[in-house]
């Protein structure tokens, strides 16, 4: 089948290189300008260039059976271009089918530019793990109004869904809101479990075992029930607040979704707030190692992150800090420079190396759990260290082993 | 003033124009506005409903002249130590001196600009290391009524990350409690404001600020963290605890009431933020220039000073009120009431000999629309005699339907109010008479925004020395405070030993119905 991918982020990337590895002939309407981002991207997608069933181009036929809208969120104004684009053509086979998490509504107003009909099948994979969610995904959603188009998404997308059927048909309306509220729900979570956490430290419970008891009910389930600093991306933010939009012209004035959003930012300087406490308000001087930026591993990406903000925070009241971040990028210089004074940025140092990196240091804050984090050699980071002081942003070691190193530990809510 | 020229004249021709109603000075001349009234960039000082003629200007301006006034403003802006009685100088001129700031006034600009920089950048950090959300700023007198004035009246103007303010400032620590109930302690900072950093109103309530921290906080250091200074006693605060980084300075050549331009002001520039802040300055700064560089007849300052000189001295008027036509300046009259009457409410001429003449008259006011409902007939038809400033701004609160159709309402009210005063109306039913003949200002402003407040603020401190010039007066001390506090220190001596000893019978009485009511408690 023939299809054009709309698009230039992980998403359309990933649905471009997944569609052509399952034979069809596709064009990707943007450029790879993200592929080094998302782990096997690179190597998909040159696979498919080179057998000749993937091509880049910023020329499309408005004919093809399928085309396929996965712009950023943000892009609205694009994707009613191509839609009025592709109302020139005339071929009636066609559908489109949108990707994209746009505001609510808009969905309509392509239907309408285009004189297609749409399709909504929302992107539920996470970033690091987006290709993946492609090949099987645990649910695939569709909205549509109109049969046809139906049965054309599903033989496209026949090759996804072999093992059992995930398939789950609805209105598009519900679609989209299927999406939003997903990542509301797992925002929440997150946000409940970091409020559990505070509990837990004043108790003197641990919530890593509050987590494992509350996830073995199967009426919660395990996943998202990890309390830590906080959910970085854009993806969470820009959905609770979608909903939020919805939600308040109605009467519904309590804010559980405006309280999610609060928690996670105070969550976010959480890992700041206990070392102020330990050095009794007294930072000036002291030497404060970060591991990791991003806001999850196995990524670049630092929109949002938890570490960005502890580095403000550190950094006003006069520490200095030591990075150590694998996938370190361009993007976080930029975000110095746009973010922190001259003297600010000179009072950051960025290290290659993970041990390097802690020489002096008088905290060590795990904020990103890249692997190479999980098991430290804890007699190399005391020799380097100047204050053995280990603050366990994602709850990642053994509490007792790193105090019986002679470490004085922190983790969430234990 | 009794000894001069100016003074006799006026004297005679007060005689023949206190027979004569305000109403026929209008019908003789119906030119008057444009002969008694004044603009500058932003105000305009329509004084054409005073009792006066252009030969009384001419002699009222004479009496500027043999008072040397043109020298006194020479010495108030080189910072002479005009406040001879405490040997200091009254230079907050100084303080907003924006095009050649004094290099330790530029110097606290800038601690203040980092301090307010932190807090809206959300990064001054409380014991729990949470951003400050509150501030409590204690203070007393100059301490709170100008910041207080100020931030309440440019609300609507404030930094968009600008935390709360809240004032205490009474010593019972009833607004204090009240804070207490509501406010988080990990993110209220507290900010203490005294001149010489012993007053025991301020410091009683600090103290009890601290005690409240100290119930959460872990350590003394991090209560510390809540507590910003600002004093011209650097010593004293760092007796109390304030952190160096934490002490904003002024200068003891700054007068209490006259702070609001120094760091006291650090309030005003956590609500607004330093651009508001600067622009409060820069208002009063074009109001220096006027004052300092603008012959008498078009000054303004002079003017209002002189005006207010004859209807005290002259036409004998003892009653003055203010009445701002715009609810934010609801605090206006009582930073007002401080200004005026802790400056010139006086009977010492300044060479230490008695005054055998009026100074300054009682001043009250109210917002304008609320202040007709409550005392406007006392101004109507009462037996006082009062001389009343009215103050409008030309814009109002927004360009929508509503709001012109309640600036139109707002303006009608202010013109009819100080017409009404000025025509009265007759009647043979004494109750529904109105004699008019009440005399008034008027002071219209383009916009109610920091700089024309700043203006505003600057206009009456100079009206103020404008006429302690006139009435040889010291304007810059305040002895009558004093014998208040000593006594009462005297009395919580007694209380806290329970005795009433050498009281008089009415103090020991009172104390000992308090002391039955408490055992009975």
């Amino acid at each position: 089948m023939k299809i054009n991918v709309f698009g230039t982020n992980i998403s359309a990337l990933v649905c471009a290189g997944c569609l052509a590895e399952t034979g069809n002939e596709v064009v990707l309407v943007g450029n790879r300008e993200n592929d080094r981002s998302e782990p096997g991207l690179v190597k998909l997608l040159d696979a498919q260039i080179d057998a000749g069933r993937l091509r880049i181009s910023n020329v499309f036929d408005i004919e093809t059976d399928y085309q396929i809208v996965s712009f950023n969120s943000g892009q609205c104004a694009e994707a009613k271009a191509v839609a009025i684009e592709l109302a020139k053509g005339t071929k009636s086979s066609r559908c489109v089918i949108i990707r994209s998490n746009f505001t609510m509504g808009t969905v309509k107003e392509i239907e309408k530019l285009s004189k297609i009909d749409c399709v909504v099948n929302p992107d539920f994979a996470s970033d690091g793990r987006a290709i993946s969610g492609f090949m099987r995904p645990d649910r695939i959603i569709i909205g549509s109004r109109n049969a046809d188009a139906l049965q054309r998404f599903k033989r496209l997308f026949s090759p996804f869904n072999r093992n059992q059927n995930v398939m789950i048909e609805m209105s598009p309306e519900s679609a989209e809101l299927t999406k939003y509220a997903t990542n509301a729900m797992l925002a929440t979570r997150i946000s409940l479990m970091n409020e559990l956490a505070l509990a837990a430290e004043s108790l003197g419970a641990d919530i890593e075992e509050v987590r494992q008891g509350i996830g073995s009910d199967k009426r919660i389930g395990s996943s998202y029930l990890y309390a830590g600093i906080g959910f970085g991306g854009t993806h969470f933010g820009e959905d609770l607040e979608r909903i939020q939009q919805i939600i308040n012209p109605s009467d519904a004035k309590e804010g559980l979704l405006q309280a999610v959003r609060r928690i996670n930012e105070q969550q976010k300087e959480v890992l700041f707030r206990k070392v102020w406490k330990h050095f009794d308000c007294q930072l000036e001087g002291k030497i404060i190692t970060l591991w990791g930026i991003s806001y999850k591993p196995n990524s670049n990406s630092i929109e949002g992150a938890p570490g960005l903000e502890l580095i403000k925070a550190f950094l006003n009241q006069g520490a200095r800090i030591q990075i150590f971040d694998p996938m370190l990028d361009i993007n976080f210089m930029i975000w110095m420079r746009e973010n922190l004074s001259l003297e600010q940025q000179s009072n950051i140092q960025i290290s290659s190396e993970m041990y390097d990196v802690t020489q002096n240091s008088d905290a060590l804050c795990v904020v990103t759990e890249w692997q190479p984090f999980w098991a430290p050699d804890l007699d190399k980071l005391k020799e380097l260290m100047n204050t053995p002081l280990i603050l366990d942003g994602r709850n990642l070691y053994d509490k007792e082993w790193i105090k019986e190193n002679g470490f004085t530990y922190y983790g969430i809510g234990r | 003033m009794i000894e001069t020229n100016a003074y006799a004249n006026l004297n005679k021709l007060s005689d023949s124009i206190k027979e004569s109603h305000l109403k026929t000075l209008f019908e003789s001349d119906p030119e008057r506005f444009k002969d008694f009234h004044i603009r500058m960039d932003g105000l305009l000082f329509d004084f054409s409903k005073q009792k006066i003629n252009s030969k009384i200007l001419d002699e009222l301006l004479n009496l500027a002249t043999e008072s040397k006034l043109d020298e006194w403003i020479g010495k108030l802006f080189s910072g002479e130590k005009i406040n001879h009685t405490e040997g200091r100088a009254a230079w907050h001129t100084a303080l907003r001196d924006v095009e050649s700031p004094r290099p330790e006034v530029a110097e606290q600009w800038r601690k203040m600009e980092m301090i307010v920089n932190q807090v809206h950048n959300k990064q001054f950090r409380g014991y729990s290391g949470k951003a400050i959300s509150d501030i409590v700023n204690i203070g007393v007198g100059g301490s709170d009524l100008g910041p207080l004035m100020i931030t309440h009246a440019l609300d609507k103007d404030k930094h968009p990350h600008a935390p709360e303010v809240h004032f205490v400032s009474t010593l019972d620590a009833q607004q204090l409690q009240k804070l207490f109930a509501s406010l988080d302690p990990a993110t209220t900072l507290f900010v203490v404001a005294s001149k010489s950093f012993t007053t025991i109103d301020t410091l009683s309530l600090a103290e009890t600020s601290r005690e409240w921290l100290q119930e959460y906080a872990p350590s003394d250091s991090a209560v510390m963290r809540h507590f910003v200074g600002i004093s011209t006693n650097p010593e004293k605060m760092s007796e109390w605890g304030i952190l160096p980084e934490y002490q904003l300075l002024f200068w003891e050549w700054v007068g209490g009431r006259f702070s609001l331009w120094s760091t006291i002001g650090f309030s005003i520039a956590l609500k607004l933020g330093m651009q508001g802040y600067n622009d409060m300055l820069k208002g009063a700064h074009a109001m220096d220039q006027h004052f300092k560089n603008t012959p008498f007849k078009e000054n303004i300052p002079v003017m209002l000073g002189l005006v207010g000189v004859w209807n005290t001295n002259f036409l004998n008027l003892s009653a003055q009120a203010i009445l701002p036509y715009d609810s934010r300046l609801k605090y206006f009259a009582s930073y007002l009431e401080q200004l005026e009457m802790e400056s010139n409410g006086k009977s010492t001429r300044r060479d230490g000999s008695k005054i055998t003449y009026r100074t300054c008259p009682i001043l009250w006011g109210e917002v304008g629309p609320n202040a007709q409902h409550a005392f406007y007939q006392l101004l109507h038809q009462g037996t006082e005699r009062v001389m009343s400033d009215f103050i409008l701004f030309s814009q109002g609160a927004s360009q929508s339907e509503r709001a012109t159709f309640h600036q139109n309402l707002n303006v009608a009210n202010c013109l009819a109010q100080s017409r009404a005063m000025m025509i009265g109306q007759a009647s043979e039913n004494l109750h529904k008479n109105y004699p008019g003949d009440q005399v008034s200002n008027t002071m219209l402003l383009d916009q109610l925004d920091a700089y024309h407040l700043g203006m505003l603020v600057a206009l009456y401190e100079h009206k103020v020395f404008v006429q302690s010039v006139i009435w040889d007066i010291n304007a810059f001390d305040q002895w009558g405070v004093e014998l208040g506090k000593k006594l009462a220190l005297e009395i919580l001596e007694h209380i806290e030993g329970k005795s009433v000893e050498n009281l008089d019978s009415s103090t020991a009485g009172i104390l000992t119905n308090i002391w039955k009511q408490s055992n009975e408690d």
